[in-house]
Protein backbone atom coordinates (compact mmCIF):
# COMPACT_ATOMS: atom_id res chain seq x y z
CA UNK A 1 0.00 0.00 0.00
CA UNK A 2 3.04 2.51 1.23
CA UNK A 3 5.19 1.33 -2.54
CA UNK A 4 1.55 2.11 -4.20
CA UNK A 5 1.28 5.52 -2.63
CA UNK A 6 4.99 6.40 -2.74
CA UNK A 7 5.04 5.36 -6.85
CA UNK A 8 2.17 7.87 -7.70
CA UNK A 9 3.54 10.68 -5.34
CA UNK A 10 6.68 10.32 -7.58
CA UNK A 11 4.74 10.18 -10.45
CA UNK A 12 2.72 13.47 -9.60
CA UNK A 13 6.52 14.99 -8.84
CA UNK A 14 7.77 14.24 -12.29
CA UNK A 15 4.64 15.56 -14.29
CA UNK A 16 5.45 18.95 -12.25
CA UNK A 17 8.97 18.74 -13.02
CA UNK A 18 7.68 18.33 -16.58
CA UNK A 19 5.40 21.41 -16.21
CA UNK A 20 8.47 23.63 -14.58
CA UNK A 21 10.22 22.31 -17.65
CA UNK A 22 8.22 23.56 -20.19
CA UNK A 23 7.45 26.57 -18.28
CA UNK A 24 11.30 27.71 -17.79
CA UNK A 25 11.98 26.76 -21.46
CA UNK A 26 8.81 28.95 -22.78
CA UNK A 27 10.04 31.68 -20.65
CA UNK A 28 13.95 31.61 -21.26
CA UNK A 29 12.40 32.40 -25.00
CA UNK A 30 10.15 35.29 -24.48
CA UNK A 31 10.93 36.66 -21.18
CA UNK A 32 12.45 40.15 -22.44
CA UNK A 33 15.79 40.75 -20.41
CA UNK A 34 18.33 39.05 -18.60
CA UNK A 35 17.22 38.62 -15.00
CA UNK A 36 13.83 37.74 -15.84
CA UNK A 37 14.93 34.88 -18.04
CA UNK A 38 17.52 33.95 -15.13
CA UNK A 39 14.54 33.46 -13.31
CA UNK A 40 13.07 31.47 -15.87
CA UNK A 41 16.31 29.46 -15.92
CA UNK A 42 15.71 28.92 -11.61
CA UNK A 43 12.48 27.36 -12.43
CA UNK A 44 13.91 25.14 -14.78
CA UNK A 45 16.70 24.13 -12.46
CA UNK A 46 14.30 24.07 -9.04
CA UNK A 47 11.01 22.64 -10.02
CA UNK A 48 12.47 20.94 -13.34
CA UNK A 49 15.42 19.18 -11.92
CA UNK A 50 14.72 19.20 -8.07
CA UNK A 51 11.44 17.94 -7.86
CA UNK A 52 11.25 15.23 -10.37
CA UNK A 53 14.48 13.78 -9.05
CA UNK A 54 12.40 13.48 -5.45
CA UNK A 55 9.65 11.95 -7.68
CA UNK A 56 12.31 9.65 -9.12
CA UNK A 57 13.63 8.49 -5.66
CA UNK A 58 10.09 7.73 -4.52
CA UNK A 59 9.26 6.14 -7.45
CA UNK A 60 12.49 3.99 -7.12
CA UNK A 61 11.66 3.10 -3.28
CA UNK A 62 7.90 1.79 -4.55
CA UNK A 63 9.42 -0.70 -7.27
CA UNK A 64 9.73 -3.63 -5.46
CA UNK A 65 10.79 -5.71 -8.09
CA UNK A 66 13.81 -3.99 -7.75
CA UNK A 67 14.94 -5.59 -4.34
CA UNK A 68 17.62 -3.94 -2.50
CA UNK A 69 18.87 -2.04 -5.69
CA UNK A 70 16.04 0.49 -5.32
CA UNK A 71 17.57 1.72 -2.28
CA UNK A 72 20.81 2.53 -4.15
CA UNK A 73 18.45 4.16 -6.91
CA UNK A 74 16.84 5.98 -4.56
CA UNK A 75 20.11 7.35 -2.77
CA UNK A 76 21.72 8.69 -5.60
CA UNK A 77 18.24 10.92 -6.79
CA UNK A 78 18.33 12.14 -3.20
CA UNK A 79 21.87 13.22 -3.14
CA UNK A 80 21.62 14.57 -6.49
CA UNK A 81 18.58 16.22 -5.77
CA UNK A 82 20.19 17.81 -2.71
CA UNK A 83 23.27 18.98 -4.19
CA UNK A 84 21.03 20.60 -7.17
CA UNK A 85 18.96 22.39 -4.39
CA UNK A 86 22.29 23.78 -2.56
CA UNK A 87 24.48 24.61 -6.30
CA UNK A 88 21.54 26.22 -8.43
CA UNK A 89 20.37 28.94 -6.41
CA UNK A 90 24.14 29.71 -5.56
CA UNK A 91 24.79 29.68 -9.11
CA UNK A 92 22.20 31.96 -10.42
CA UNK A 93 22.76 34.59 -7.14
CA UNK A 94 26.33 34.61 -8.74
CA UNK A 95 25.10 34.93 -11.88
CA UNK A 96 22.78 37.78 -11.18
CA UNK A 97 25.43 39.60 -8.88
CA UNK A 98 28.15 39.90 -11.22
CA UNK A 99 25.60 40.95 -14.11
CA UNK A 100 24.40 43.61 -11.71
CA UNK A 101 27.41 44.82 -10.49
CA UNK A 102 29.50 45.44 -13.69
CA UNK A 103 26.38 46.63 -15.53
CA UNK A 104 26.50 43.67 -17.78
CA UNK A 105 22.68 43.53 -18.46
CA UNK A 106 20.45 46.21 -18.72
CA UNK A 107 17.55 46.47 -16.57
CA UNK A 108 14.74 47.21 -19.09
CA UNK A 109 12.02 47.01 -18.54
CA UNK A 110 12.32 47.48 -15.29
CA UNK A 111 10.00 48.61 -12.91
CA UNK A 112 11.85 48.62 -9.57
CA UNK A 113 15.27 48.14 -8.90
CA UNK A 114 16.15 48.48 -5.23
CA UNK A 115 19.57 47.18 -5.64
CA UNK A 116 20.37 50.12 -8.30
CA UNK A 117 18.77 52.59 -5.61
CA UNK A 118 20.56 51.95 -2.94
CA UNK A 119 23.96 52.52 -5.09
CA UNK A 120 22.89 55.52 -6.13
CA UNK A 121 21.76 56.93 -2.40
CA UNK A 122 24.97 55.36 -1.66
CA UNK A 123 27.50 57.26 -4.08
CA UNK A 124 25.86 60.22 -3.23
CA UNK B 1 23.16 31.54 -50.38
CA UNK B 2 24.66 30.83 -46.95
CA UNK B 3 22.01 28.62 -45.01
CA UNK B 4 21.26 26.82 -48.09
CA UNK B 5 24.77 25.63 -48.22
CA UNK B 6 24.34 24.59 -44.44
CA UNK B 7 21.20 22.83 -45.74
CA UNK B 8 23.21 21.32 -48.21
CA UNK B 9 26.13 19.93 -46.06
CA UNK B 10 23.07 18.83 -43.51
CA UNK B 11 21.32 16.68 -46.22
CA UNK B 12 24.29 15.43 -47.34
CA UNK B 13 25.60 14.71 -44.62
CA UNK B 14 22.90 12.57 -43.64
CA UNK B 15 22.16 10.70 -46.93
CA UNK B 16 26.17 9.48 -47.06
CA UNK B 17 25.34 8.10 -43.11
CA UNK B 18 22.53 6.49 -44.52
CA UNK B 19 24.28 4.51 -47.11
CA UNK B 20 27.36 3.47 -45.16
CA UNK B 21 24.69 2.23 -42.32
CA UNK B 22 22.54 0.55 -45.32
CA UNK B 23 25.49 -0.76 -46.98
CA UNK B 24 26.95 -2.70 -43.73
CA UNK B 25 29.64 -0.03 -42.54
CA UNK B 26 28.78 -0.48 -38.86
CA UNK B 27 27.53 -4.24 -39.28
CA UNK B 28 23.86 -5.14 -40.24
CA UNK B 29 23.01 -5.34 -36.79
CA UNK B 30 23.49 -1.95 -35.09
CA UNK B 31 24.33 -2.30 -32.42
CA UNK B 32 25.54 -5.61 -33.03
CA UNK B 33 23.65 -8.46 -31.00
CA UNK B 34 27.27 -10.31 -30.95
CA UNK B 35 30.95 -9.30 -28.98
CA UNK B 36 33.57 -8.79 -31.44
CA UNK B 37 36.21 -11.27 -30.99
CA UNK B 38 39.12 -8.97 -29.33
CA UNK B 39 36.43 -7.15 -27.18
CA UNK B 40 35.63 -11.39 -26.51
CA UNK B 41 39.40 -11.67 -25.14
CA UNK B 42 40.11 -8.42 -23.30
CA UNK B 43 36.26 -9.70 -21.48
CA UNK B 44 37.64 -13.07 -20.60
CA UNK B 45 41.04 -11.92 -19.28
CA UNK B 46 40.30 -8.76 -17.39
CA UNK B 47 39.35 -10.99 -14.46
CA UNK B 48 39.82 -14.85 -14.76
CA UNK B 49 41.89 -16.29 -11.59
CA UNK B 50 42.23 -19.53 -14.10
CA UNK B 51 44.03 -17.95 -16.19
CA UNK B 52 47.57 -17.25 -14.68
CA UNK B 53 48.80 -15.79 -18.30
CA UNK B 54 47.12 -13.05 -19.18
CA UNK B 55 44.22 -11.95 -16.58
CA UNK B 56 44.86 -8.51 -14.54
CA UNK B 57 42.60 -9.58 -11.41
CA UNK B 58 40.31 -6.71 -12.23
CA UNK B 59 37.05 -6.56 -13.10
CA UNK B 60 37.20 -3.41 -15.13
CA UNK B 61 38.49 -4.40 -18.70
CA UNK B 62 39.39 -0.75 -19.60
CA UNK B 63 41.66 -0.48 -16.27
CA UNK B 64 43.13 -3.57 -17.12
CA UNK B 65 43.94 -2.36 -21.02
CA UNK B 66 44.79 0.94 -20.12
CA UNK B 67 47.20 -0.11 -16.92
CA UNK B 68 48.29 -3.82 -17.61
CA UNK B 69 48.17 -5.07 -21.05
CA UNK B 70 49.05 -1.50 -22.72
CA UNK B 71 50.92 -0.43 -19.55
CA UNK B 72 53.67 1.47 -21.25
CA UNK B 73 51.52 3.28 -23.72
CA UNK B 74 50.02 4.63 -21.22
CA UNK B 75 52.75 5.43 -19.13
CA UNK B 76 54.00 7.95 -22.27
CA UNK B 77 50.76 8.61 -22.44
CA UNK B 78 51.11 10.06 -18.84
CA UNK B 79 54.56 11.34 -19.46
CA UNK B 80 53.06 13.46 -22.54
CA UNK B 81 50.59 15.10 -20.21
CA UNK B 82 53.31 16.04 -18.26
CA UNK B 83 55.31 17.18 -21.11
CA UNK B 84 52.57 19.81 -21.90
CA UNK B 85 52.74 20.54 -17.97
CA UNK B 86 56.37 21.48 -17.89
CA UNK B 87 56.25 23.55 -21.26
CA UNK B 88 53.90 25.86 -19.68
CA UNK B 89 55.84 26.06 -16.77
CA UNK B 90 59.35 26.97 -18.27
CA UNK B 91 57.32 29.72 -19.94
CA UNK B 92 56.04 31.44 -17.10
CA UNK B 93 59.00 31.27 -15.17
CA UNK B 94 60.29 34.19 -13.18
CA UNK B 95 56.46 35.49 -13.47
CA UNK B 96 55.74 36.14 -9.73
CA UNK B 97 52.73 37.72 -8.39
CA UNK B 98 52.99 39.51 -5.09
CA UNK B 99 51.30 37.49 -2.20
CA UNK B 100 48.74 38.77 0.28
CA UNK B 101 48.15 36.98 3.78
CA UNK B 102 45.09 39.57 4.19
CA UNK B 103 42.01 37.79 1.81
CA UNK B 104 38.44 38.05 3.85
CA UNK B 105 37.26 40.33 1.50
CA UNK B 106 37.99 39.12 -1.36
CA UNK B 107 35.86 36.87 -3.89
CA UNK B 108 32.21 35.97 -4.64
CA UNK B 109 29.49 36.90 -2.15
CA UNK B 110 29.27 35.25 1.47
CA UNK B 111 26.77 32.77 -0.32
CA UNK B 112 28.75 31.55 -2.70
CA UNK B 113 31.62 31.29 -0.67
CA UNK B 114 29.41 29.03 1.82
CA UNK B 115 28.24 26.60 -1.03
CA UNK B 116 31.68 26.25 -2.05
CA UNK B 117 33.00 25.22 1.32
CA UNK B 118 30.23 22.33 1.23
CA UNK B 119 30.62 20.55 -2.11
CA UNK B 120 34.43 21.30 -2.17
CA UNK B 121 34.50 18.56 0.55
CA UNK B 122 31.73 16.49 -1.63
CA UNK B 123 33.96 16.81 -4.85
CA UNK B 124 37.12 15.47 -3.40
CA UNK B 125 35.36 12.53 -1.82
CA UNK B 126 33.82 11.62 -5.27
CA UNK B 127 37.62 12.21 -7.00
CA UNK B 128 38.77 10.02 -4.42
CA UNK B 129 36.22 7.35 -5.13
CA UNK B 130 36.77 7.48 -8.82
CA UNK B 131 40.14 7.13 -8.54
CA UNK B 132 40.64 4.31 -5.60
CA UNK B 133 37.81 2.36 -7.15
CA UNK B 134 39.39 2.51 -10.60
CA UNK B 135 40.18 -0.99 -10.67
CA UNK B 136 36.18 -2.13 -9.86
CA UNK B 137 33.99 0.85 -11.70
CA UNK B 138 34.20 2.84 -14.37
CA UNK B 139 37.05 5.70 -13.89
CA UNK B 140 40.49 5.81 -12.55
CA UNK B 141 43.17 7.63 -11.64
CA UNK B 142 43.18 10.09 -14.38
CA UNK B 143 39.70 10.88 -14.42
CA UNK B 144 39.98 10.98 -10.65
CA UNK B 145 42.61 13.59 -10.02
CA UNK B 146 40.97 15.96 -13.30
CA UNK B 147 37.44 15.66 -10.76
CA UNK B 148 39.99 16.67 -7.88
CA UNK B 149 41.29 19.55 -9.67
CA UNK B 150 37.95 20.75 -10.11
CA UNK B 151 38.18 21.80 -5.93
CA UNK B 152 41.12 24.20 -5.93
CA UNK B 153 39.38 25.76 -9.74
CA UNK B 154 36.29 26.59 -7.81
CA UNK B 155 37.73 28.23 -4.57
CA UNK B 156 40.41 29.87 -7.42
CA UNK B 157 37.51 31.64 -8.82
CA UNK B 158 35.10 31.99 -5.45
CA UNK B 159 37.48 32.88 -2.84
CA UNK B 160 40.52 34.27 -4.65
CA UNK B 161 44.21 33.15 -5.79
CA UNK B 162 45.53 34.56 -2.57
CA UNK B 163 43.29 32.52 -0.23
CA UNK B 164 44.21 29.19 -2.96
CA UNK B 165 47.78 30.20 -1.93
CA UNK B 166 47.25 30.75 1.76
CA UNK B 167 46.58 27.63 2.19
CA UNK B 168 49.56 25.86 0.96
CA UNK B 169 48.44 25.34 -2.68
CA UNK B 170 51.35 27.16 -4.24
CA UNK B 171 53.37 26.45 -7.36
CA UNK B 172 56.45 24.37 -5.41
CA UNK B 173 54.31 22.58 -3.54
CA UNK B 174 52.09 21.38 -6.16
CA UNK B 175 55.23 20.58 -8.15
CA UNK B 176 56.62 18.40 -5.15
CA UNK B 177 52.94 16.58 -5.22
CA UNK B 178 53.09 16.36 -8.78
CA UNK B 179 56.70 14.78 -8.89
CA UNK B 180 55.69 12.33 -6.05
CA UNK B 181 52.89 10.74 -8.02
CA UNK B 182 54.93 10.54 -11.13
CA UNK B 183 57.83 8.97 -9.04
CA UNK B 184 55.33 6.76 -7.16
CA UNK B 185 53.76 5.68 -11.49
CA UNK B 186 57.97 4.84 -11.84
CA UNK B 187 57.86 2.80 -8.32
CA UNK B 188 54.97 0.92 -9.07
CA UNK B 189 55.87 0.05 -12.66
CA UNK B 190 59.15 -1.59 -11.48
CA UNK B 191 57.51 -2.88 -8.38
CA UNK B 192 57.80 -6.60 -9.48
CA UNK B 193 61.09 -6.20 -11.12
CA UNK B 194 62.22 -5.33 -7.83
CA UNK B 195 60.70 -8.06 -5.63
CA UNK B 196 61.92 -10.69 -8.59
CA UNK B 197 65.61 -8.85 -8.48
CA UNK B 198 65.42 -9.62 -4.64
CA UNK B 199 64.08 -13.16 -4.76
CA UNK B 200 66.18 -13.87 -7.46
CA UNK B 201 63.17 -14.94 -9.81
CA UNK B 202 62.55 -13.59 -13.43
CA UNK B 203 60.10 -10.78 -13.37
CA UNK B 204 59.03 -8.24 -15.88
CA UNK B 205 58.77 -4.30 -15.54
CA UNK B 206 54.98 -3.49 -15.53
CA UNK B 207 54.54 -6.70 -14.29
CA UNK B 208 51.43 -6.97 -12.61
CA UNK B 209 50.10 -10.55 -11.70
CA UNK B 210 52.69 -13.67 -11.45
CA UNK B 211 52.94 -15.19 -14.99
CA UNK B 212 53.95 -18.91 -15.35
CA UNK B 213 57.99 -18.15 -16.48
CA UNK B 214 57.65 -15.22 -13.42
CA UNK B 215 55.84 -16.23 -10.40
CA UNK B 216 56.58 -13.32 -8.58
CA UNK B 217 53.87 -10.12 -8.57
CA UNK B 218 52.02 -8.22 -6.81
CA UNK B 219 48.44 -9.58 -4.61
CA UNK B 220 45.29 -9.30 -6.15
CA UNK B 221 43.79 -8.80 -2.62
CA UNK B 222 44.50 -7.26 0.69
CA UNK B 223 42.76 -9.12 3.18
CA UNK B 224 39.18 -9.37 1.52
CA UNK B 225 39.58 -6.32 -0.94
CA UNK B 226 40.46 -6.25 -4.53
CA UNK B 227 43.09 -4.24 -5.75
CA UNK B 228 44.11 -5.83 -8.95
CA UNK B 229 47.98 -5.55 -7.67
CA UNK B 230 50.10 -2.26 -9.34
CA UNK B 231 46.30 -1.36 -10.41
CA UNK B 232 44.91 0.20 -7.46
CA UNK B 233 48.63 1.89 -7.03
CA UNK B 234 48.60 3.42 -10.25
CA UNK B 235 45.27 4.98 -10.00
CA UNK B 236 46.65 6.06 -6.32
CA UNK B 237 49.60 7.95 -7.81
CA UNK B 238 48.47 8.94 -10.94
CA UNK B 239 44.91 10.91 -9.43
CA UNK B 240 47.63 12.90 -7.16
CA UNK B 241 50.17 13.80 -9.93
CA UNK B 242 47.04 14.75 -12.42
CA UNK B 243 45.54 16.74 -9.52
CA UNK B 244 48.64 18.96 -8.88
CA UNK B 245 49.63 19.23 -12.81
CA UNK B 246 45.83 20.77 -13.47
CA UNK B 247 46.17 22.83 -10.23
CA UNK B 248 49.15 24.02 -11.12
CA UNK B 249 47.97 25.52 -14.81
CA UNK B 250 45.03 26.88 -13.31
CA UNK B 251 47.59 28.90 -10.47
CA UNK B 252 49.35 30.38 -13.57
CA UNK B 253 46.54 31.44 -16.03
CA UNK B 254 44.61 32.85 -12.91
CA UNK B 255 45.46 36.42 -12.65
CA UNK B 256 45.32 37.38 -9.51
CA UNK B 257 41.95 40.20 -8.73
CA UNK B 258 44.93 43.18 -7.57
CA UNK B 259 46.68 43.28 -10.48
CA UNK B 260 43.77 43.64 -12.14
CA UNK B 261 41.97 46.29 -10.55
CA UNK B 262 45.48 48.42 -10.01
CA UNK B 263 45.53 48.15 -14.17
CA UNK B 264 41.69 49.17 -14.31
CA UNK B 265 42.81 52.04 -12.03
CA UNK B 266 45.14 52.88 -13.93
CA UNK B 267 43.54 53.28 -17.17
CA UNK B 268 40.67 55.17 -15.40
CA UNK B 269 42.97 57.72 -14.51
CA UNK B 270 44.77 58.23 -17.69
CA UNK B 271 41.15 59.06 -19.12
Amino acid sequence: MLEVIAIYLGQALIAIGVFCDLIAAIGLLRFPNFYLRLHAATVGTIGGAFVPLIGAALLAIGSTYLGAYRWFIAGGALVTAIIVLILAPAGSHALARAAHRSRAAVVEPKVVDYLEEDEVSKSG
Amino acid sequence: MRRLLGLLVIVLFITLFALVIASGGLGYEVPPLRVRELARQFLIYAYNPFNTTFTAKSPEAVTSIVWDFRGLDTLFETLVFYLAIIGALSLYRGVESERRTEVISLGLSPIVKTVTKVTTGIIIAVAASIALHGHLTPGGGFQGGATAAVAPLLILIVFSKYFLENLGLRKNVLLALRSIGLLGIGMTAFSALIVGLMANSPAYVFQNQPKPDAPVGLPAYIGDSLISGTLWFFNFFEMFAVAAGFTVIFLLLGIPEGEILKQLKEEAEEH
